[in-house]
């Protein structure tokens, strides 16, 4: 027992890393430390600067917000139609399983930025005249073009969603479905009672890395200069010759945008990790993507 | 009780089903053996309806069942199936697997249904394992509460297909004894297998099947010891060493 | 009615791939009205700049194959560094306790040396430990943080520090594209490593393999197997962020896109190049990536490898 325990023993080592709040805290202080003391020691002047963070504060407050904002409307609104493109890709029904397999190729082969690109700028073609006089008429120009291009995002992420889904879908136990009808249940009440459940469960390891890329993915739109994190602090540089401070600020403010959205998916993909845990049932192994 | 004439079915060009006609009183146990790739398992799922058989009729209880009008569901609720590798929902404990298809089909209030539940989990044995899921279950604990999970029905009658091929050899014996109180019961059943011991003592038939056709019926005497055909003769041969 | 119903029972299958393909062109014609119209297709506008658009994407692939290099580099050595084992502090605490033992029960060999040897192994595996954090670290800051960031970043770092080649566009997008991928590829050769690591070089080594030998013949050769489909994917998903290069005033297709702005003349006909043309490279690497994955597969032993059963929607039951 105790020459066993003396052995440095070679345990198989993880195979995947799995983030843990160590990983977390580690990151905030070296990041703290890269800012107030090893950059500050390197160039020779002082963060502690309270001015330079008030002005910053603005900027990145608004960012967030609209970073928030972005995520919020684009998260829900890629779920679902990854959800839906990933069950007819499913079907045996070809109107519904070539349409959406066109559609996922379609926005997976093609990078978000052009996405981004070509809805903000051409979008407002696509979408029929009558909605736009109806629904949108009060907003600026500007402001529907961001809004397509997240949809445009969103429309991305929904297309390796459904690639996702479609992998739960099928590795539901084929006999499931069999089993559910010879028990008289109907084909809705089979889906809902037994397959979709197994679905969900099956599906959101994955998902959550999925939804860490969406977040990212919310950058790309201050590229047209979408109220968010990105384009704010990018706003901020402008200014930064102006008012007095060395350049050198440049990458404090950076690494506070990295922390930023390193906290927001280490945040999403452990909320969902929580989630995970809740739904667990003993037996119904994660697919691996 | 139940009733099939010259069912045919095709899958492709496969002629998997040659006319086959017999019929099954009530309280019969029919026991089905045969070759692997004879289309015992595709006459079971006829039976019920999991398969449409491309001509032929299907009788329960007198009602021509495989016709427009008549309702699939319903069917399977007069007919239990109890399947090869059991196909118990993953995502529900024991016990909510027995109640899910007596609260989502026949609506029976949620109080009613965990008695009910109850009651056939200690008939098979299993009650003490009602919030177990499947996974935590051996394969003959997950057989039985899947044959639970069909009785809850109350079905008239009930189809096994091969229950004990995927269970390891310590566990047969279970399922089988629970099949065996069942059919001694009364329960009108018909059970695909290849446990030859559990045929001799259960079953008041044995049909062989072979290629689509039923070659041969009779009681277990007749098929094991003097069987008329020499494809019976062979085959049980290779099983009865 | 009874027939009519039976027919369409029957032929049902062509029904439904009839219509999927009227539901298909239906909406691309949809959107084709919507963008050209009465206009009518501007051929001229693809035939004059073609030729521009495939030079864009040149680039693209250019400073993609570049990235990829300089990131495989780096990326296999962060990888590998992680790869480094150290000791928990538990075991070592544990261990030290049974060398107190040792000591007394059967004392021999000077204190000094001994201390001398704890110092040292302390210090070789805390080396390992730091050394396999800020890998660690390292990769997570890369995946955790957005491309366009991390672009930024480095255009940051030229501005400040390296301002005579501020304005090198390709520079700076080489330069960040290949660290970003150098994080992504060091989780991949990590994996690969780690798949391998496990039983084989002490089966090797029973065998008689000295460690060399053993990661010659028998760790690189799985490692590697293991190793190219996801990095071919790898590959494929930096070539869609080359698209950045755009947002540092490198000559992309995009920017023929925004030059455009206001004007919805040939908008259809952009949108349908840059669509061909990166359809077309993006499916075709696939492909490529399928064909490497079924070549080099090892069954059973995969990074990411997605279990699909096959045959979920047969009727087929045999029995």
């Amino acid at each position: 027992m105790e020459i066993a325990a003396a052995l440095p023993l070679r345990t198989p080592p993880k195979l995947v890393t799995r983030l843990t709040v160590v990983h977390l805290v580690e990151m905030i202080l070296a990041g703290s430390f890269m800012i107030f003391v090893v950059l500050p020691a390197i160039f020779r002047f002082s963060l502690v600067s309270a001015s330079f963070w008030e002005i910053y504060r603005r900027f990145y407050v608004t960012g967030l917000f609209g970073t928030f904002f972005y995520v919020a409307m684009t998260l829900p609104l890629s779920v679902v139609l990854g959800f839906l493109m990933g069950w007819a890709r499913v079907s045996g029904v070809r109107i519904f399983s070539w349409p959406s397999s066109l559609y996922v190729n379609l926005f997976r082969g093609l990078p978000p930025l052009i996405l981004v690109i070509f809805a903000s700028l051409f979008g407002t073609n696509l979408v029929p005249q009558p909605i736009l006089d109806r629904f949108l008429s009060g907003f600026r120009r500007g402001d529907i073009a961001v809004g397509l291009a997240a949809i445009a995002i969103a429309m991305h992420s929904s297309a390796y969603q459904a690639e996702i889904f479609r992998a739960g879908f099928q590795s539901v136990p084929k006999g499931q479905q069999e089993a559910a009808q010879a028990l008289g249940l109907r084909p809705w009440q089979g889906m809902r009672h037994v397959i979709l459940p197994q679905t969900f469960r099956l599906s959101l390891p994955p998902l959550g890395n999925e939804f860490a890329v969406l977040i990212k993915d919310t950058s790309i739109l201050a590229a047209i200069s979408g109220t968010e994190l990105v384009a704010k602090s990018r706003d901020l540089l402008g200014i930064l010759p102006a008012s007095g401070f060395p350049i050198v600020w440049i990458f404090a403010v950076w690494t506070v945008v990295a922390l930023t959205y390193f906290v927001l998916t280490y945040s999403v993909t452990r909320g969902l990790r929580i989630l995970e845990r809740k739904f667990h049932t003993p037996g119904l192994e994660a697919i691996s993507l | 009780m139940i009733r099939v004439e010259d069912i045919q079915k095709h899958f492709g060009a496969l002629h998997v089903l040659r006319g086959i006609t017999f019929d099954v009183q009530k309280a019969e146990a029919i026991v089905i053996i045969g070759p692997s790739g004879s289309g015992k398992s595709t006459l079971l799922r006829c039976i019920n309806l999991l398969v449409e058989p491309d001509s032929g009729k299907v009788f329960i209880d007198g009602v021509h069942v495989n016709r427009h009008g008549i309702r699939h569901e319903w069917v399977r609720q007069q007919v239990g199936m109890v399947f090869q590798s059991f196909n118990l929902f993953t995502h529900l404990t024991a016990i909510e697997n027995v109640t899910l298809g007596l609260t989502r089909v026949k609506g029976i209030p949620h109080d009613q249904a965990i008695e009910k539940a109850r009651k056939l989990l200690a008939r098979v044995g299993l009650a003490a394992k009602e919030n177990a899921y499947p996974a935590e279950l051996s394969g003959g604990q997950q057989q039985r509460v899947a044959i639970a999970r069909a009785l809850a029905m109350d079905p008239k009658a009930m189809l096994f297909d091969e229950p004990t091929s995927a269970l390891d050899p310590e566990y047969i014996r279970e399922v089988l004894d629970v099949m065996t109180v069942l059919a001694r019961e009364g329960m009108t059943m018909i059970v695909v297998t290849h446990e030859m011991g559990f045929a001799s003592n259960v079953a008041s038939r044995i049909l062989f099947m072979d290629a689509g056709k039923i070659i041969e019926e009779g009681t277990a005497e007749d098929i094991f010891q003097n069987p008329k055909e020499d494809r019976t003769r062979s085959f049980v041969s290779k099983i009865l060493r | 009615m009874a027939n009519w119903r039976k027919f369409l029972r029957d032929r049902w299958r062509y029904f439904d791939a009839a219509l999927a393909l009227a539901v298909i062109i239906g909406s691309l014609v949809y959107i084709y009205e919507l963008l050209v119209g009465s206009r009518g297709l501007d051929v001229a506008y693809i035939t004059r700049n073609y030729p521009l658009y495939l030079h864009a994407v040149f680039t693209n692939v250019y400073a993609t194959t570049i990235a990829f290099v300089v990131g495989m580099a780096l990326g296999f050595s962060v990888g590998w560094l992680r790869t480094a084992r150290s000791l928990s502090v538990a075991k070592f605490a544990a261990s030290m306790r049974v060398e107190k033992r040792e000591r007394q029960e059967a004392p021999s060999g000077s204190e000094v040396t001994r201390r001398l040897l704890v110092v040292l192994s302390l210090l070789w595996y805390g080396t390992k430990y730091v050394v396999r954090r800020v890998g660690d670290g390292f990769v997570e800051i890369i995946r955790g943080t957005p491309l366009y960031v991390q672009i930024l970043f480095a255009s940051s770092f030229f501005i400040v520090f390296l301002p005579q080649y501020a304005s090198e566009g390709i520079l700076i997008g080489i330069i960040a594209l290949a660290i970003n991928t150098g994080g992504y590829q060091a989780e991949i050769f990590r994996a690969g490593l780690q798949t391998v690591h496990s039983g084989q070089i002490e089966a090797a080594r029973a065998i008689g393999f000295s460690r060399l030998k053993a990661m010659r013949y028998v760790i690189l050769p799985q490692a590697l197997r293991l190793i190219i489909p996801p990095l071919t994917n790898e590959y494929i998903g930096l070539f869609k962020a080359s698209t950045f290069l755009f947002v540092l005033g490198v000559q992309t297709e995009i920017s023929y896109i925004a030059q455009h702005e206001g004007f919805a003349g040939d908008v259809f006909e952009i949108f349908a190049i840059v669509t061909a043309i990166f359809l077309a490279i993006t499916v075709t690497l696939s492909f490529v990536v399928q064909a490497l994955e079924r070549r080099f597969r090892i069954p059973g032993l995969g990074i990411e490898q997605v279990r699909l059963p096959r045959g979920v929607r047969t009727a087929r039951v045999v029995g």
